[in-house]
């Protein structure tokens, strides 16, 4: 176990940036986590209009001018995903596969790329329903399990559960080539619903049903509900009072992960209150 | 202090306990389960008076955690004698948890 941060920022886009170079400049000890392309979302902008002083711009070029902004202060981008972060009471624990990295404080810049929970996903989760298979899968031993597969990492997965379950069943949600044990049946179709009283007894799909005692969903990304447990979430967004703190003591949030609109201005505006709302935090906090 | 309890010592321990119980099933391959130790621990020495304390590992308890339909852990539950009065599935900050108990109280 490394260091324990002053800031942990979740995402590269606008908001985590800006919360980014405002943690630097009050000198906190910082770490972002995120891509070195920063933001899907902005790369793929044909045109970016009302960012004020950097107008007639492609998506591209605006990003061109963050990286150049971040490197220009000395900040570094970590690119490791996040699978959870826990309030431990007194600081965060950021869990990356085994490795576990700890600040005092976070901010969530996660953007709304996550999928929508299929129906009776949320209500029968832990009563079948899991997100990391290699964690879960040992109390499935003997049984039938279904894993919904969003990249090729789930394969990975898929393949440590099929050891301990007497049946796997693979979904994709991919094109490719599955590199699966022989005995993971794959299934193709698009799942619909998660049925089940007290826990999992089958999953439906557009053009068939699986019967099953778990269903692993491995997604691409997860929401922040999921990644953070705990934190409140209103109409589908992390709510934030006007400091940008969430429901959790030393957690703040920005950008589109906190509601519409869905603005680079506002997000980077976010990401600044989010910041000094960290660093305030962590002043008060000094022991 | 947290109580070690398995398929033997669970009726003498939760069933029979004259307080609530609050249990931790866990295993020790689990991660989140790792991360949720400390913050149980610390609830155990806040709330030990009124509240007993145990954990049950999954994997040497195969019977309860099958009785209990334990599917995910870690699992928190809080039993008055043989009933379940609430389930928490995997990690949740300590504030969450202690409010769950203390409506139980």
């Amino acid at each position: 176990m490394g260091e324990r941060y002053d800031i942990a920022i979740i995402g590269t886009g606008p908001a985590g940036l800006e919360a980014a170079i405002n943690a630097k400049i009050r000198n906190k000890n910082l770490i972002l986590f995120g891509n070195k392309e920063l933001s899907p979302k902005l790369l793929k902008a044909p045109k970016v209009n009302n960012f004020l002083g950097f107008y007639n711009l492609t998506g591209k070029e605006l990003k061109n001018h963050f990286s150049a902004h971040i490197e220009s202060m000395g900040i570094s981008i970590v690119n490791e995903r996040i699978n959870n972060v826990y309030a431990m009471g007194d600081y965060f624990a950021l869990m990356v596969n085994d490795e576990i990295y700890e600040a005092k404080s976070i901010i969530l810049a996660t953007g709304v790329e996550y999928t929508k929970p299929l129906k009776g996903e949320e209500k029968l989760l832990g009563k079948g329903v899991g997100y990391c298979a290699t964690c879960d899968a040992p109390l499935y031993k003997g049984k039938t399990v279904v894993v919904v597969g969003y990249n090729k990492e789930a394969e990975v997965e898929t393949n440590f559960v099929s050891e301990l379950c007497s049946k796997t069943y693979y979904i994709p949600m991919y094109i490719g080539k599955y590199n699966l044990n022989s005995n993971v049946e794959i299934v193709n179709g698009k799942p619909l619903e998660i049925v089940g009283e007290d826990s999992v007894t089958k999953i439906i799909l557009e053009h068939s049903e699986i019967i099953t005692d778990g269903v692993f969903m491995l997604r691409d990304s997860i929401s922040p509900s999921q990644l953070v447990p705990g934190l409140l979430i209103e109409e589908g967004h992390i709510k934030v009072d006007r400091n940008m703190q969430t429901n959790l003591e030393g957690c703040y949030a920005a950008g589109d992960c906190t509601g519409k609109p869905y603005q680079y201005m506002k997000s980077a505006g976010e990401g600044l209150v989010a910041a000094l709302s960290a660093v305030s935090y962590l002043d008060l906090n000094k022991k | 202090m947290i109580k070690e309890v398995n398929d033997i010592n669970f009726k003498d321990e939760i069933t029979n306990s004259d307080s609530i119980v609050v249990v931790d099933f866990w295993a020790p391959w689990c991660g989140p389960c790792r991360m949720l130790s400390p913050v149980i621990e610390e609830l155990a020495k806040e709330m030990g008076k009124d509240v007993k304390f145990a954990k049950i590992n999954v994997d040497e308890s195969p019977i309860i955690s099958s009785t209990y339909k334990v599917v995910s852990i870690p699992t928190v539950m809080v039993f008055n004698k043989s009933s379940v009065k609430e389930t928490m599935v995997g990690f949740r900050p300590k504030a969450d948890i202690k409010k769950i108990i203390e409506r139980n109280l």
